[in-house]
């Protein structure tokens, strides 16, 4: 657990502009659980797709629909929130709260045209380490599918004039 | 409706001291607008129509307002939701608030809070969504992700950021807004692009299981921005996925807020 | 004489854009009317009343005024240079025209503003003449009128009914408009039809005279109740121009910002420890009179006010500048001002 080059986010800058396109997943994860899984699946040495950009937060309840927004906005391709299976979360009901909010979140990025394709939602134990592994490579090739986030999107920021 | 018993009940609350203010609606050059009625001897200048669509429970943040409670207020249905759902919210105590019950061109007399939430659950208990904007969202429903997004494009480029649908609804009372906290800056503030798309977006999401789709939102917006269409979608997504009914019980816990251990979760891998 | 068929003010606006201009008209935009830059097939309304102003083309809601690169401790500044085109104010109503004197004085009273200069000498400003009003226009009461050429570079008359206008060229960039548009003008005769009456409703000197004595009368309560604290009135006001500046930056670049800002807005005076100067919307909805009727005259010579009666018709409360005067003058003329 202490090899931090292991760490998936060591893989940022995997797609420098000359490079052709490779999607950009930022995938917001629980400290407990699904961050666990990442480590395990790195000290596991499991191959994985490199295209995912993690940020940790303490639980799935603190991840507030802005941080999906300014993911969309600053140039991902894609976003994946995950964490505690049910039952599981390290605050009791973190997990609960934040699922509710998806189910309607989401509903709202799909009628503003952020298509759903682009937005996964995960549960991934500390235990999970192939899961994870699994799930980005399975993230990442659908995001392949597709195609880079339209740049012409009103979510997305376009350079300032 | 008894327009005549309306004024005289307005102003009997404000002769005999029940309310220290009476807030309804009056006509100016043909269009009806809030009215502020301190003495009895003004009453008779209250009106109400069809075209009263401002929702006055927006007033009741005001400081000054609050100062002169108890207050009544002229409510159509959808009004006395944002009632109940402000009392639910701890934003109002059952006796700041007298309601002068308006609805389906019965004039229902002055209700306390507590009576306002029995007469909406016992008559106007299925307050449905506009059919005309149901229409719409199904029709942009079955529109591709890049039309969708083509459509608000073109909608969100007209915001002003006046902040005029804040403004106007009910349920926006926090001291500060989320688009004005600047550490960290969340929402762009230039009116233009993804900075209107970030406000327009969050505005709505932070009334999903809140917004009991009074329409106020939609009437302030000078641009003419169909925002009732994101407040009804969620409305929608609200009941038929959590079974949210805001506005119908004082004592409910927020939708969102609130959990269910069987809430849907086929979307989570 | 210059005239043209009032059906082809739309051909008008094509052969000036064929001309280069930049052509800003009041066109129809789903339910609402807003003046917008004309394009082929847009509908033009002159019979409503768009919902924003003719300031929008010259002060924008939100603009860039600096940028800067940044990599890593290297801090780069990047020419900012907003493009100026040459524009038209085509049809707009004489009340906007007006406000730009208002603009101008504003925008060079103590800082030349380079970037509102740079768009107003691009602009050429041709108002229509009103021969309808509605019960908000109060333009007579502010020092205009529906034919007021205040502002304007060329006047546009309804004739002969409505179904004409005649082209009245007031500047040189006036007459190069007229020379721009060429065969879309004719020439020929045809009889003004006559401006629209719109009755003085109150005294801008008499509220003005209420105002010195009276910043702290209860009135401003009673006022203020309706307003909900948004800013629909400052932005469709063709002479709010206060602005609020923000600095928005990632790891690579960072942009200075100048966006609208209003008065209305609790946050406009909220200082950083909390205190608020302007405690309440009565504050602040008399800050908005008293800029307007007050501040502005004295300080410039100029009634802050066209008595164009937007933020009366766009305010979701029911707010109206004209209510207020007329509420205000009728204080006045019960409890006349003290002679000083």
């Amino acid at each position: 657990m202490t090899q931090t080059s292991t760490k998936p986010d060591a893989a940022t800058g995997a797609d420098a502009a000359a490079q052709p396109w490779s999607p950009r997943i930022v995938a917001f994860v629980c400290n407990w659980c699904t961050y666990a899984g990442a480590d395990l699946a790195g000290t596991s040495r499991l191959q994985y797709a490199p295209n995912v950009r993690i940020i940790k937060l303490p639980c799935t309840g603190r991840i507030d629909p802005l941080f999906i927004l300014k993911a969309f906005e600053q140039g991902a391709d894609a976003v994946l929130v995950s964490g505690c299976h049910p039952g599981d979360c390290h605050y009791t009901a973190g997990n609960y709260h934040a699922r509710r909010r998806w189910g309607l979140f989401r509903r709202l990025m799909e009628f503003t045209g952020i298509d759903a394709k682009r937005l996964f939602f995960s549960w991934v134990s500390a235990a999970e380490g192939q899961k994870f592994a699994d799930l980005i490579n399975a993230v990442t090739d659908e995001v392949r599918q597709a195609g880079p986030f339209d740049p012409t999107n009103p979510a997305r920021k376009r350079p300032w004039t | 409706m008894d327009l005549a018993k309306l004024r005289q009940d307005a102003a009997a609350l404000l002769a005999d001291g029940r309310a220290g203010l009476v807030i309804g609606f009056r006509e100016r050059a043909g269009a009806c607008v809030p009215a502020f009625v301190t003495d009895a001897d003004q009453a008779d200048a209250l009106v109400y129509d069809d075209t009263c669509i401002a929702n006055l429970a927006a007033y009741l943040r005001k400081p000054e307002i609050r100062q002169r409670r108890p207050v009544a207020l002229v409510a159509r249905p959808h009004v006395m939701r944002s009632l109940i759902l402000l009392k639910a919210e701890h934003q109002l105590q059952g006796d700041d608030v007298l309601v002068l019950a308006v609805g389906d061109d019965t004039y229902h007399g002055v209700l306390t809070l507590a009576e306002a939430e029995r007469l909406l659950n016992e008559t106007y208990a299925d307050l449905a969504t506009d059919a005309q904007v149901l229409a719409e969202i199904e029709r942009l429903e079955q529109m591709s992700p890049e039309e969708r997004a083509r459509f608000w494009s073109e909608q969100f480029a007209k915001c002003t950021r006046c902040y005029a649908c804040r403004a106007a609804c009910p349920m926006c009372y926090c001291e500060r807004c989320i688009v004005e906290k600047n550490v960290p800056q969340w929402i762009s503030t230039a009116a233009a692009g993804h900075g209107n798309y970030a406000w327009n977006v969050i505005r709505a999401f932070h009334l999903a299981g809140r917004c009991i789709e009074c329409g106020a939102c939609e009437a302030a917006c000078p641009q003419g921005i169909p925002l009732m269409l994101l407040n009804a979608l969620l409305a929608r997504e609200a009941r038929d996925q959590f079974d949210a009914r805001p506005g119908y019980d004082a004592e409910a816990e927020p939708v969102v807020g609130s959990w269910n251990k069987d809430d849907d979760e086929g979307f989570i891998r | 004489m210059k005239i043209l068929d009032a059906s082809k003010l739309s051909d008008l606006a094509d052969t000036l854009a064929g001309a280069g201009y930049r052509v800003v008209v009041p066109v129809q935009d789903g339910d609402r009317v807003r003046y917008a830059e004309w394009s082929p097939g847009a509908t033009i309304r002159t019979d409503a009343f768009p919902v924003n102003s003719a300031k929008d083309f010259l002060f924008p809601r939100s603009e860039v005024i600096d940028r800067y690169q940044l990599d890593g401790d290297d801090f780069t500044p990047l020419e900012v240079r907003p493009p100026a085109p040459r524009t038209v104010l085509l049809a707009v109503r004489p009340c906007d025209a007006a406000s730009l004197a208002m603009l101008d004085t504003i925008f060079n009273w103590d800082y030349e503003d380079d970037l509102y200069n740079a768009r107003r000498a691009a602009t050429t400003v041709v108002p229509l003449v009103c021969t309808r009003a509605d019960a908000q226009c109060f333009c007579t009461s502010v020092g205009g009128a529906p034919d007021s050429s205040a502002g304007a570079d060329a006047l546009l008359h309804p004739a002969d009914g409505g179904s004409r206008l005649i082209l009245e060229p007031l500047t040189d960039k006036g007459k190069a408009l007229v020379e721009a548009a060429g065969g879309a003008l004719a020439d020929g005769k045809a009889a003004p039809d006559a401006p629209a009456d719109v009755p003085a409703r109150f005294d801008p000197d008499k509220v003005r005279a209420w105002l010195a004595d009276n910043f702290e009368a209860d009135l401003w309560d009673l006022l203020s109740y309706a307003c909900l604290g948004c800013g629909a009135c400052a932005y469709a006001c063709p002479t709010c121009h206060c602005f609020d500046m923000q600095d928005e930056a990632t790891r690579t670049e960072s942009v200075r910002l100048r966006n609208w800002d209003s008065c209305g807005f609790a946050l406009f005076t909220k200082h950083a420890g909390g205190h608020n100067p302007r405690p309440d919307q009565a504050a602040r909805w008399r800050n908005r009179v008293m800029h307007k009727f007050s501040y502005i005259p004295e300080r410039f010579d100029l009634v802050g006010c066209t008595g164009c009666g937007r933020c009366a018709r766009l305010c979701p409360a029911g707010m109206a500048m004209l209510e207020a005067c007329t509420r205000i003058e009728e204080e006045a003329r019960k409890a006349p001002a003290h002679e000083s």
